[in-house]
């Protein structure tokens, strides 16, 4: 097979959304319409209130600031210890992003491609795992962390949701592999590739959409945790954005003003990641991967 | 060379043409050295863990010391407990309405998006937009809303004539506020696993149906629901484990409260270990949740394997 054929065949998205070029709607259109727009307003007032009271704190009923103004967003840049959580909360995502999908698109191939009993072993634990409680491996962890000195630093919650996320991830990438022929493979391996640079060359450089829902299952995961890191970050300087946004909701009083203008800043972020991956994120693989075995 | 490799590797036919039978090979080095990463982290993090667990429940130990053998005395001493079966009771609501209703709503949404209408793009990305947000953002935007002086929902319920509601403070509206929650926070997901299950389903077949004179419901009976069964109760089953282990929803919202009355399991557990130093009847609720989460996932997921 010519090595042009893999990037031709390589799995795409399915086209069916886009087969109605043009048809004018019906009635019963208008009516979802109406319908799902209503419910998308109310649906969005949480939403619409996390701006409001960021860049209108007085709203919130327990602010000095007056009408439309920046001035939360600059105390919470300012005077909190919100930009290191910022910080912190973006490096433990990326590292702990990039740690899980390398080892769950590694694992992945070879949940994909072996069919031995052990690999069928090994993806059952992999599902009954993820069906655990976080608060069950925490405990221990957390005992066995104190031991070598991991809790209250970041590599300890890293850790953490690496090994949280090795489920998802491993799915997710042998979801994606499976729908990649192995008739590519194997006419690499008459090219003269062994399995390894069959795997590296054909396979995960045609994976890129899996390996995208694999990195946005790992970042939300770890960016959103609030369990792990409010038992192992106890010091100010690597708390995590959840922790630190929590401090100023539960507290007495609490200060709104700065609780919004924090959670506009934690929500930038997957937001962005979002509207980079667009439509070609999907979440279609997880089940995939279930059905099939 | 090459050839060789593939006859004798282990997975050379990979999925598609299955072996007729199993056996135990030597494994593939190039496999193994793939496998050994998730292979050593899985062992060293999840079931080392989950054994350490085991052992913590039989014992009267803390976080720091390990304590001496006690049996099963953390377990009778959980089972014993009117807070545990109160928390049992507290996670099957939550977690039966927060599946259902987010199934409920991310369905109908799917459906009435696939059926065609106009702005569909912009609405399914708005409606996205709760599961992206971060449940302590959602769980303190939430709390503003419904049990603040300046809430909006208690000036709601007072214009009409109401009182004044306390939304959070009343052990019934806190778990009817909790599970509307999680409903709000987990349909998206539930929508997104309903549109790709729909996106698979020829249209045509329901061009040739209608033809045949099928009705909306007839349509959605026999041709809709048999195709994306499957993948139903594959999400049901994902989004029943998440909603369980929904730690962070709970905590941040109600914390439990009022007076412990929204306690669900993973928080009874938190609470025991962490606030109240019962590390081993802590850990023992962990301990009974997760055996009730295995034999639940490996019975369903027989079950999900059956179907077709």
């Amino acid at each position: 097979m010519a090595p042009a054929s893999v990037t031709t065949s390589a799995p795409t998205r399915p086209l069916a959304g886009r087969v109605r070029v043009s048809r004018h709607h019906t009635v019963g259109a208008w009516v979802r319409f109406a319908i799902i727009t209503v419910f998308a307003v109310v649906t969005l007032v949480p939403v619409a209130t996390v701006l409001l009271l960021a860049f209108h704190p007085s709203s919130s009923g327990t602010s000095s600031l007056q009408g439309w103004t920046l001035d939360a967003f600059r105390h919470v840049l300012t005077q909190t210890y919100i930009p290191r959580a910022l910080v912190n909360s973006i490096a433990v995502s990326l590292v702990s992003t990039v740690l899980g999908v390398l080892v769950g698109a590694f694992g992945g191939y070879v949940v994909s491609r072996s069919r031995s009993r052990f690999i069928g072993a090994y993806s059952l634990s992999l599902f009954i795992i993820q069906a655990l409680p976080l608060v069950v491996f925490i405990v221990p962890l957390f005992v066995l962390f104190a031991r070598i000195a991991l809790v209250d630093t970041l590599p300890g919650v890293v850790v953490v949701y690496v090994a949280a996320g090795i489920s998802v991830t491993t799915w997710t990438m042998a979801a994606y592999y499976d729908s990649i022929p192995i008739s590519l493979e194997e006419a690499a391996w008459v090219d003269g590739c062994n399995r390894l640079q069959g795997f590296l060359r054909i396979v995960l450089r045609n994976s890129l959409p899996g390996l995208l829902s694999a990195s946005v299952f790992s970042f939300l995961l770890s960016w959103n945790d609030y369990l792990a890191a409010t038992v192992f970050l106890r010091t100010d300087s690597v708390k995590t954005m959840p922790v630190a946004i929590q401090q100023f909701f539960q507290q007495e009083g609490a200060d709104w003003a700065s609780v919004m203008a924090s959670a506009v800043l934690m929500v930038i972020p997957p937001l962005v990641f979002f509207l980079i991956l667009g439509r070609r994120f999907s979440v279609g693989g997880i089940t995939g991967s279930l059905a099939g075995r | 060379m090459s050839t060789d490799q593939i006859a004798s590797s282990p997975t050379a036919q990979g999925r598609h043409p299955q072996p007729a039978h199993r056996r135990f090979r030597l494994p593939d080095p190039t496999m193994t050295g793939l496998l050994l990463p998730s292979l050593v982290l899985l062992v060293v993090l999840n079931v080392y863990p989950l054994v350490f667990a085991l052992r913590q429940s039989g014992r009267n130990g803390n976080l720091l010391q390990a304590g001496e053998f006690v049996g099963l005395e953390n377990f009778s001493r959980v089972l014993s407990d009117d807070r545990f079966w109160h928390a049992s009771v507290v996670t099957l609501v939550f977690t039966g309405v927060g599946v259902l209703g987010s199934a409920a709503v991310g369905l109908a949404l799917a459906l009435s998006f696939r059926a065609g209408m106009p702005g569909a793009k912009v609405l399914r990305m708005l409606l996205l937009l709760p599961w992206i947000t971060p449940g302590v953002v959602a769980a303190a935007t939430w709390q503003w809303l419904v049990s603040t002086p300046a809430s909006p929902a208690r000036s709601i319920t007072r214009w009409l004539g109401m009182g004044d509601v306390l939304f959070l403070a009343d052990p019934t509206l806190a778990l009817v506020t909790l599970c509307v929650f999680r409903v709000w926070a987990s349909f998206p997901f539930m929508l997104m696993m309903s549109s790709a299950a729909l996106e698979a389903i020829d249209r045509e077949l329901y061009e040739a149906a209608r033809v045949d004179g099928a009705g909306t419901v007839q349509r959605f009976l026999h041709i809709t629901w048999p195709l994306i069964r499957k993948p139903t109760y594959i999400s049901l089953l994902l989004m029943t484990i998440f909603t369980v282990n929904d730690f962070g929803s709970v905590y941040l919202l109600t914390g439990g409260g009022p007076a412990g009355a929204t306690v669900t399991l993973p928080v009874l557990s938190y609470l025991l270990v962490f606030r109240e130093f019962l590390t081993g009847p802590g850990v023992a609720v962990a301990v009974l949740l997760s055996v009730t989460l295995i034999a639940l996932s490996v019975l369903l997921h027989r079950m999900i394997k059956k179907v077709d």
